[in-house]
C-alpha cells in the first residue's frame, strides 16, 4: 500500500513554518491597508503585491512531495486479566470465576483475531505476563486495577489501542463508590478505551468476616478495640451471627479473647469487640463467626490476623524469699532501666524469726499477697522472677500450676537460685518443673556449698544473650560460693553456663540454662552469687558493668528482644492456605554455622510441619521453601549453629483478604468502561466487543522537492519586482 | 535445755566474734556482712569489736535476711573492698588524710553503688565525724550531706523507726549523702556500734545515754533497718507498700 502527500521543506521547523505563513498573511492585509482608497493601479498593485508574497513565501518553505509505503497490521490489544484468588470463588453458575475467565480469554482471543494481543495478569503493583491461559502460577491477594493501567501507561513502546479487563469487578483499586471523576483519574490515564468482561453478576450463598481492622497499635496489657465487619450475601439468611475472637499459643488450646453477636442488616453488620493481648511480639488472632446454614464458603468464616504486639515498658514480678546482695542488685538493677515496671515482693520476716514486738504496727511489712499476685495479675506480668523462695512455706505450691500455664501461654520467667530454690524450694515435680529449662530430681542434695567459677559451654560463647558478659569479662567468670543441684536441660533448652566439677549424668550440670515451654520462655539460674558480677574483685575491673550485661542479655532474651535472637525470619509475601510459602531468615551479623529450620503449628499437641537443615549457607538472607500449609497460626524456629533459637509465629489463611468479600462487582467494571468510552460485556458475549482500527506501519518514504529551491527565489524576485514597478507606477514608493 | 535458734545464733555470733573467718555456706554469699574500714587509722575499741557481727546476728534473728556472723576488717584501697556492697567507717579520733589509692577505692565504691555508715564513736567530741566528713568530702566534693526526712525508706525498711538514736540519743535527724535515687554514705553521730556492742559475758558492754531499754531497742531497730536498707534497697517506697505504711503511721500517732 503506498500514499501520497505533500509536505514543507524537512529543514524547517514547524515553529519556523508558521511564522512564515503568518509573516505573509500580514503583508496582504498591510497592503490591502495601504490601498484602501487608491483608484489608480490600485487591482495590478494589489495582485502583484499578493503574487510577490506568494512566491517569497514559497522560497521560504520549499513545498516537498512525500511518497510513502507501508501496511495496515492488527490494533495491539492488552488483555488484563484479574489474577486475584478471589476467582477461586464461585459464580452464578457453580463454576469458579477463574474457569469463566479462562474462557472468557479465550474468546477475548476469537474475538480479536487480528489483533496484536497481548495478555497480561494484573494483581498487585504492574502487570505481569501470564500464559495463554491468562493465569500464572501465583495469585494475588489484590486486584489493583489502577496500578496496571497507570504502569502501562508509564512503559515505553506501543500504546494499546484497546484493553480488555477480565474480571469480577472486586477491584481494590478504583475503589467501590469512586464517582465519574474519580473513575477516569484512575483508570483514564491510557487514553484509550477499556472494553470489560464481567466473569459474575451474582455471588454465592456467603456469610463472612469481611474485615478486621484495629484502632491504633496493639500495646501488650492494653484493651484494644476490633472492628469486625461480617457480610451476608448471596441471598443466605443471616439474622444474628455469633463472633468469637481467639488468641493461637504454641501447646495450648486458643485462649477465647472476647465473643459477641453480629446483627445483621442489609448484608452486613458492624461488631466492636475489645481484647487485650498480654504478651509482645508477634500474636496470631483468629476472628471466626458461626455462619449459618446453607454458607457455601465456609474458607472466609474466619480470618487470621497476626498482630505485632508492642510493649510501652516491661511489666516485671519479681518476688525473693529473703532479701540479700543477690537480691539487692538485681532489684537495684531493674529500677534503674526505665523500661521496666518492677513489682517486688520480698519475704522480710520468716516464720521463726523474733521480730522483739508484739505490736505488728511497729514494724513496715505487709502480708505477702500470693493469690492475689497469682491468680488475678499474673497475666499481667511480662514475666516472673522467683528468687530463693520456697514454694510451700509461702504457699506458692497451689499456685504452680497456673504460673506453669503463664509460661506456656508466653509469659517469662527466671528461676534465680538460692537455697530455697528448684529442689531446694520444692519445686522438684511440681507442675512449674516442666517449664523450666532443666529437670529437677528431689532424691538429690538440693545444692552444694562448693566455690566454683562458672564455666561457659561453646553454646554460650556464641549465644547473643551472654554476648555482652562475654566480651566484658571473656572466660573469667567470677568465684560463686556454691550452686544449685540442676539436672539435664529438657528438651529443646539450651545450656549456656556449666559446673566444672559437678556432673549429670556423664555430662557437667548446668548453671545456666535457656528454654521454651510453649508460647512462653524460661530461664534457669543455679547460683545465688551472681551480684558478683557487681561486686567483686573481678567486677570491679569492669566497673561492675558485667552484672548488667548478664541480666540485660538475659531479660531481653526472655522478652524476645532481637538484639539478643540469633536470627530475624519473615514471610515472604503472604502465607495463603494452598500456596508455597516462603521463610526468609536474615541472621545477626557473626552468626554462623549451620541453619536449622522448624515449622509447628500453634496449638495443643500439633506435630512439626517441617524441620529443615541448610549447612552453612553463604552469608546473607537465606530463602527457604516450607511447602504448602493448612490455614491457622504457626510458629517458626530459626536455629544458626549451636545458639538458641530465634522465633517467629505467622498466620496462614485461605484466601485471606481476596475471599473476604465473594460478591462480585459488575456495575463498576460497567461504570469503568462507560467513562472511558469502552463497552462491558458478559462473559460469553466477548464476541460483541468493539473492534480497534488497524493500525498502519510506513516501511519507505521519499521526499522530493516540487521544484528546484532556486526556481522559487527566481520566480520570488520576478514577482517582487513586477510589484515595485506597479507601485512606482501607481504613484507609490 | 531446749537449744532455739536463738541460742544458737547467739553462740555462733560469740565466736564468730573472736574468731572472724569465711562463713561459707551455700546461701551464704549475698548475706549481709558488716565490714568494719581502717582507713585513715579508724579502728575500733575492744569494747565495740563484737558490734559488727552483732549488728548481722540482730539482723539474722529478728528477719529473713541472712547475715554473716563475722566480724571483718578492710581498708578503702583493698581490692576486697570493692568485694561487696557494705562497709562501716566508725571511730572516736580524728582521722588521717587518705591515700590516694583510699580515695580512689571509696570513689569507686560509692560509683558502684556501695554504702558506707560513718559512726562517731565519741559524738561529743564529734573529732572522728568531722575528719571523716572532710575525707568523704574530697572523695565526693560535689555533693553535700542533706538531712533525711523522717519519711525516707530508711526509717520504714523493716520497722517504723520515729528518730535515729544510739549509745547516745544524738541528733534527731540523720544526715546522707545521695547520690542519684539512694542515700548511699549515712552521716551517724550516734555511737550506733556502741549501742549494739557485747560484752564476753553476754551483756551491752556499754550503757547508753540518758538510758534506757527502749533506746538500746531503737537503736538496734535503726541497725536492722539500716542493713535491710543495704540489702533491699527503696523497697519500702514502692508503690504496693504505701497505703499499709500509712495506716501504720497514722495508727502509730497519740
Amino acid at each position: 500500500m503506498s500514499a501520497r502527500s505533500w509536505a514543507f521543506s524537512d529543514d524547517l521547523s514547524s515553529l519556523g513554518s508558521v511564522a512564515a505563513l503568518l509573516f505573509a498573511l500580514l503583508s496582504i492585509v498591510l497592503l490591502l491597508f495601504e490601498l484602501r482608497r487608491r483608484e489608480r493601479l490600485g487591482p495590478i498593485i494589489a495582485a502583484t503585491g499578493a503574487l510577490a508574497t506568494v512566491a517569497l513565501t514559497l522560497a521560504v518553505l520549499r513545498p516537498v512531495r512525500v511518497t510513502e509505503r507501508g501496511s495496515l497490521v492488527g490494533p495491539r490489544v492488552i488483555v488484563l486479566v484479574d489474577q486475584s484468588r478471589r476467582l477461586e470463588l464461585p459464580a452464578e453458575d457453580g463454576r469458579s470465576r477463574r474457569v469463566r475467565a479462562e474462557a472468557a480469554v479465550a474468546a477475548v482471543r476469537d474475538r480479536y483475531g487480528d489483533a496484536r494481543l497481548g495478555v497480561l495478569g494484573f494483581g498487585e503493583g504492574p502487570p505481569q505476563a501470564v500464559p495463554d491461559s491468562g493465569f500464572g502460577a501465583r495469585r494475588s491477594a489484590e486486584s489493583d486495577l489502577a496500578g496496571a493501567l497507570g504502569a502501562l501507561a508509564e512503559s515505553t513502546g506501543e500504546r494499546p489501542r484497546a484493553v480488555v479487563v477480565v474480571s469480577d469487578g472486586r477491584l481494590s483499586r478504583p475503589a467501590p463508590g469512586s464517582d465519574d471523576a474519580a473513575l477516569r483519574h484512575a483508570v483514564g490515564g491510557l487514553g484509550v478505551p477499556l472494553h470489560t468482561v464481567r466473569l459474575a453478576d451474582a455471588g454465592p450463598k456467603d456469610a463472612s468476616v469481611r474485615s478486621v481492622r484495629a484502632a491504633g497499635a496493639a500495646v501488650a496489657h492494653q484493651p484494644m478495640s476490633l472492628t469486625i465487619e461480617v457480610g451476608c450475601a448471596g441471598g443466605l439468611e443471616c439474622g444474628d451471627i455469633p463472633v468469637a475472637v481467639r488468641e493461637h499459643r504454641q501447646g495450648v488450646e486458643p485462649a477465647v479473647l472476647a465473643s459477641g453477636t453480629a446483627r445483621v442488616e442489609d448484608g452486613t453488620a458492624t461488631l466492636e469487640l475489645r481484647i487485650t493481648l498480654e504478651r509482645a511480639g508477634a500474636r496470631v488472632v483468629e476472628v471466626s463467626i458461626d455462619a449459618p446454614a446453607g454458607d457455601q464458603v465456609p474458607d472466609n468464616d474466619r480470618r487470621f490476623v497476626t498482630f505485632s504486639v508492642a510493649r510501652e515498658r516491661v511489666r516485671l514480678l519479681h518476688v525473693a524469699g529473703r532479701p540479700t546482695y543477690d537480691v539487692r542488685t538485681l532489684r537495684q538493677w531493674l529500677k534503674s532501666d526505665e523500661s521496666v515496671d518492677l513489682v517486688a515482693f520480698f519475704i522480710l520476716r520468716g516464720m521463726t524469726d523474733d521480730t522483739m514486738t508484739d505490736d505488728d504496727s511497729e514494724l513496715a511489712l505487709i502480708p505477702f499477697p500470693v493469690e492475689e499476685l497469682f491468680t488475678e495479675h499474673l497475666p499481667s506480668f511480662d514475666a516472673i522472677v522467683l528468687q530463693d523462695i520456697d514454694a510451700v512455706a509461702y504457699k506458692l505450691d497451689r499456685h504452680l500450676p497456673a504460673l506453669a500455664r503463664y509460661v506456656e501461654a508466653g509469659g517469662g520467667l527466671i528461676m534465680v537460685g538460692g537455697p530455697s530454690s528448684f529442689t531446694g524450694g520444692n519445686y522438684a515435680g511440681t507442675a512449674l518443673e516442666r517449664v523450666l529449662p532443666v529437670e529437677l530430681d528431689e532424691k538429690v542434695e538440693p545444692h552444694d556449698a562448693a566455690e566454683f567459677s562458672p564455666r561457659f559451654t561453646e553454646i554460650g560463647r556464641s549465644a547473643p544473650v551472654l554476648s555482652g558478659l562475654f566480651e566484658l569479662l571473656g572466660e573469667d567468670l567470677p568465684t560463686m560460693t556454691g550452686s544449685n543441684t540442676l539436672g539435664k536441660p529438657r528438651g529443646a533448652s539450651f545450656v549456656l553456663m556449666e559446673h566444672p566439677r559437678r556432673k549429670v549424668g556423664a555430662s557437667p550440670m548446668p548453671v545456666l540454662a535457656l528454654g521454651e515451654s510453649g508460647d512462653g520462655r524460661s530461664i534457669a539460674l543455679g547460683v545465688d552469687g551472681s551480684y558478683r558480677l557487681a561486686w567483686s574483685e573481678l567486677a570491679a575491673g569492669v566497673s561492675g558493668r558485667a552484672f548488667g550485661a548478664l541480666w540485660d542479655g538475659l531479660l531481653g532474651w526472655l522478652m524476645r528482644d532481637p538484639r539478643f535472637e540469633v536470627a530475624r525470619a519473615e514471610v515472604v509475601g503472604q502465607c495463603v492456605s494452598g500456596e508455597d510459602t516462603t521463610l526468609r531468615l536474615h541472621r545477626l551479623p557473626g552468626a554462623s554455622g549451620d541453619v536449622e529450620v522448624s515449622v509447628e503449628r500453634l496449638g495443643k499437641g500439633s506435630p512439626k510441619v517441617i524441620e529443615k537443615k541448610l549447612p552453612s549457607p553463604p552469608i546473607g538472607p537465606v530463602d527457604v521453601p516450607v511447602g504448602k500449609l493448612e490455614p491457622g497460626g504457626y510458629v517458626a524456629r530459626v536455629k544458626v549453629g549451636q545458639s538458641p533459637p530465634a522465633r517467629l509465629d505467622f498466620a496462614c489463611e485461605k484466601g485471606g483478604e481476596a475471599f473476604a468479600d465473594s460478591r462480585p462487582d459488575g456495575p463498576r467494571l460497567e461504570r469503568i468502561s462507560a467513562v472511558t468510552g469502552g463497552t462491558s460485556v458478559r462473559a460469553g458475549q466477548e464476541a460483541t466487543l468493539p473492534q480497534p482500527s488497524a493500525t498502519r506501519i510506513a516501511a519507505e518514504r521519499h521526499v522530493t522537492p516540487i521544484v528546484p529551491p532556486w526556481v522559487w527565489t527566481v520566480l520570488a524576485a520576478l514577482c517582487l519586482g513586477a510589484h515595485w514597478v506597479a507601485r512606482r507606477r501607481g504613484g507609490l514608493t | 535445755m531446749k537449744l532455739s535458734r536463738r541460742h544458737v545464733l547467739a553462740g555462733l555470733a560469740s565466736l564468730a566474734s573472736v574468731a572472724p573467718g569465711r562463713a561459707r555456706a551455700f546461701g551464704d554469699a549475698g548475706a549481709f556482712h558488716p565490714r568494719v574500714v581502717t582507713s585513715g587509722g579508724a579502728k575500733l575499741d575492744p569494747e565495740r569489736s563484737s558490734a559488727p557481727a552483732r549488728w548481722a546476728y540482730e539482723l539474722v534473728r529478728r528477719t529473713s535476711a541472712p547475715g554473716r556472723l563475722s566480724s571483718a576488717s578492710v581498708a578503702f584501697d583493698q581490692p576486697a573492698f570493692a568485694a561487696e556492697p557494705f562497709a562501716i567507717w566508725a571511730g572516736a579520733s580524728a582521722l588521717g588524710p587518705l591515700s590516694g589509692p583510699e580515695r580512689r577505692g571509696l570513689d569507686r565504691f560509692l560509683k558502684m553503688g556501695g554504702v558506707l555508715v560513718v559512726d562517731d564513736l565519741a559524738p561529743a567530741s564529734g573529732a572522728f565525724g568531722e575528719s571523716a566528713r572532710r575525707e568523704v568530702r574530697r572523695v565526693l566534693p560535689e555533693l553535700a550531706p542533706v538531712e533525711l526526712d523522717p519519711t525516707h525508706v530508711v526509717f520504714k525498711s523493716y520497722y517504723i523507726v520515729d528518730r535515729p538514736v544510739g549509745r547516745v540519743q544524738g541528733p534527731a535527724r540523720i544526715e546522707a549523702l545521695i547520690r542519684g535515687k539512694y542515700a548511699q554514705v549515712f552521716l551517724l553521730r550516734h555511737d550506733l556500734l556502741g549501742a549494739l556492742a557485747r560484752s564476753r559475758g553476754g551483756g551491752f558492754s556499754l550503757d547508753v545515754d540518758p538510758g534506757g531499754v527502749a533506746q538500746r531497742e531503737q537503736a538496734i531497730r535503726l541497725a536492722v533497718n539500716i542493713a535491710m536498707y543495704v540489702l533491699c534497697s527503696d523497697y519500702k517506697d514502692d508503690q504496693v507498700h504505701a497505703p499499709w505504711l500509712m495506716r501504720r503511721r497514722a495508727r502509730r500517732r497519740p
